[in-house]
């Protein structure tokens, strides 16, 4: 059906072009329109930099917080179909609640009423192309600037310009049209009025993919005298109906989460419209009443039927509200949440994508999967438990007393676990790198794929391990198993410290606190040097034991610091200037060197070499 | 783990903030982060009180070195930046 959809549109366009060419002044007008509202929308990605998300993030704390954000937002922005975009993101994002996010889609249909107003109060009124030329020819001068806050503001005024001038082409397109064909002509009284141009608004948004193009289109068809009043308020209802659509597309890429929301959209949209068709009758009178309350002529259709557009959306909120967590229990008992499979990525999907901070915090969210991916097969690659460990009072004690062999395949385990993952990261943060992001994010992004591959370089260490780990520490072999199990303790406790600060709470954990574990890890691995030294000439172990096991350390130890390092990148400051106070204050390679070789000169001093598996 | 070193690291941060590659540091930032050092001290003065002499204390006592140094730094920065 998609494959045929543009050539039929095109077909039709340039046939009804070439039957009525007054038609093209209003195509164009609509054009002119879309493009306003796409360069908008791209002047407020620029100018606002983030500032819509980090506002989304804290508006929807409540219920009414959500709505009102809805409505100022898409009153602002003069498109409900971006909100539903950018909500649907933020909320397969995991950064909103399902609850917050239908909240907001709640108060964009009230939002979206305020273009009626606009066109019908402010667009008919006056020249608008008057205003629109300025703007447009100074816009381009700003969008020309290096200065990306400029530029936004370029598109912004660009869009807005651009808007104006679709309107006035729109606006003169009918007046040219009214007098070669009157479509009034084609108005139909009664039910199947009704039914039918509710049909014919939902398709007209259908295939323009706005709503707010639809009403100004209605808006100006009236005004024109084109279509009747009653037909109006039906066509409204239809745009009403159809901008769901976007919703709807914008879900197709989308996890459960963004198909719930786009599911709440429809419902909402096609309740409303359903109670507006019902009760037309009484909604017309209201509307006659609230208009001759605030003084609009009684002949005045384009301001009716803003007011009518107003009165129905509200209408709807105000009935759908008090349903609202019903419907988003009725959305979570259809739309289930799938079963996690733990190989599959779960956070990176095309609708997290397009904003930095959604894109951000999934990519993160993703590398914590990974991480925890890592952290299991390691574990289970040195014969540990996580559960065993996480409440161990002593490490050491622990893995002494972890003596059975766990049945893994640990390169099976590799391929599945991590490999699909670490592929769906490094894909999703290259593809990132391609979007315009602000550098600080650039840097951020790499940085977690940085942490991946770190993550990664860890667990292949462990894989190295594994066959000695099995060979040594399943039974007690003497001094080459205390040797193994000093090692596993050390990588445990790594593991165990990492979780620490997982745990800790963002405003008192810092990333500084890794320092002390990798001054640790330097020392250890220093003392292992001098430990397998000591016991080769106490003939405690022979030389070929001894170079297999300095050869397993260096694995274990490379696995410790990369994970100290993964956790160093994914821990850091978010705030650009606390992340710079932790990277001055971090201890440099030759700081760390020196602080565990003063380790190193007060162990060298400690009686016995051979006590290798430490307490703690 | 000089002091030495710390000072060369901030003369290379105000190149890089002259040169719009460094975020602005304010003194509330570094107080920040110095209280969440300060916080790991005290946490572990505690265990190190709780802890019986064994390698265990010993390695508590080797972090608690560590975050003191971060602390003396943390306060040479927020002079340095006053």
């Amino acid at each position: 059906m998609r494959k045929y959809y543009l050539p039929i549109v095109i077909t039709l366009l340039v046939v009804t072009f070439w039957v009525k060419p007054d038609i093209q002044e209003i195509a164009a007008g609509i054009a002119i329109f879309l493009f306003g509202m796409l360069m908008l929308e791209d002047g407020f990605k620029l100018f606002g930099s983030g500032m819509l998300e980090r506002l989304l993030t804290s508006a929807t704390r409540s219920t009414p917080r959500a709505l009102l954000f809805g409505i100022v937002s898409t009153t602002v922005l003069q498109s409900s179909s971006l909100v539903s975009v950018i909500t649907i993101s933020f909320l397969s994002a995991g950064l909103l609640s399902l609850l917050g996010g239908v909240g907001i889609i709640f108060g964009s249909n009230i939002g979206t009423t305020t273009g009626a107003w606009l066109v019908a109060g402010f667009g008919l009124r006056v020249n608008i192309s008057a205003y629109a030329m300025p703007m447009i020819a100074l816009s381009i001068i700003l969008v020309l600037q290096k200065v990306k806050g400029l530029r936004g503001v370029g598109y912004a005024l660009g869009g807005l310009g651009f808007l104006f001038l679709g309107i006035h082409h729109m606006k003169e397109g009918f007046d040219a049209f009214k007098d070669q064909i009157d479509l009034a002509q084609f108005a139909l009284p009664g039910l199947l009025g009704l039914v039918i141009y509710t049909l014919l608004g939902a398709l007209a948004t259908v295939i323009m993919q706005s709503s707010h193009a639809t009403m100004t289109l209605i808006i100006t068809a009236l005004a024109a005298s084109q279509i009747s009043y009653d037909n109006a308020l039906a066509l409204a209802i239809g745009a009403n109906i159809g901008t769901t659509i976007t919703a709807v597309i914008g879900a197709l890429s989308a996890n459960f989460q963004g198909r719930r929301l786009a599911a709440a959209h429809v419902m909402f949209n096609a309740a409303t419209a359903s109670v507006a068709l019902v009760f037309i009758s009484p909604l017309r009178e209201s509307v006659d009443w609230v208009s001759a309350l605030v003084g609009i002529a009684d002949t005045d259709y384009a301001l009716k039927l803003a007011v009518f557009h107003t009165i129905f959306n509200v209408l709807g909120v105000v009935l759908m509200l008090p349903l609202l967590k019903r419907m988003v229990g009725l959305l979570e008992s259809r739309i289930l949440e799938p079963a996690p499979d733990i190989s599959q990525p779960r956070h990176l999907n095309k609708a997290v994508d397009e904003f930095p901070q959604t894109l951000e915090s999934a990519l993160r969210k993703e590398v914590m999967h990974l991480y925890e991916n890592a952290v299991d097969i390691i574990l289970h690659g040195l014969n540990l438990h996580s559960h065993d460990l996480y409440k161990s009072e002593s490490i050491a004690a622990t893995v002494r007393h972890s003596r059975r062999p766990i049945e893994m395949n640990i390169d099976a385990d590799y391929e599945r676990r991590i490999k699909t993952l670490y592929a769906a990261i490094f894909d999703f943060s290259t593809r990132a790198g391609d979007t315009q992001l602000d550098p600080e994010t650039a840097v951020r992004i790499h940085a977690l794929r940085d942490a991946a591959t770190d993550i990664v370089h860890a667990v292949k260490s462990v894989k190295h391990l594994r066959k000695n780990v099995l060979r040594y520490t399943t039974h007690q072999l003497g001094t080459t198993t205390e040797l193994y199990d000093a090692l596993r303790t050390e990588i445990a406790r790594i593991i165990v410290e990492i979780r620490k600060l997982e745990h800790a709470e963002p405003d008192v954990r810092s990333a500084l606190w890794l320092d002390q574990e990798r001054v640790q890890i330097e020392a250890d691995a220093r003392n292992t040097t001098q430990t397998i030294d000591g016991l080769i000439r106490s003939h405690k172990i022979d030389a070929t034991a001894a170079t297999s096991f300095l050869t397993d350390s260096g694995y274990a130890y490379d696995a410790m610091r990369v994970l100290i390092e993964a956790a160093r990148v994914y821990y850091i400051e978010r705030d650009n200037a606390l992340a710079e106070v932790e990277r001055l204050l971090t201890l440099d390679d030759e700081d760390i060197v020196a602080g565990s070789t003063r380790d190193l000169r007060q162990q060298v001093t400690a009686p016995d070499h051979t006590n290798v598996a430490k307490d703690g | 783990m000089g002091l030495k070193k710390l000072t060369e690291k901030i003369s290379d941060y105000h190149v890089r903030l002259d040169s719009g590659k460094a975020s602005k540091i304010k003194p509330i930032h570094v107080t920040k982060v110095l209280g969440k050092l300060q916080a790991k001290e005290t946490a572990l003065k505690t265990e190190i009180a709780a802890t019986e002499q064994g390698e265990k204390r010993q390695r508590l006592t080797r972090k608690l070195d560590i975050a003191q140094t971060q602390i003396q730094r943390a306060k040479h920065l927020l002079q340095a930046i006053s």
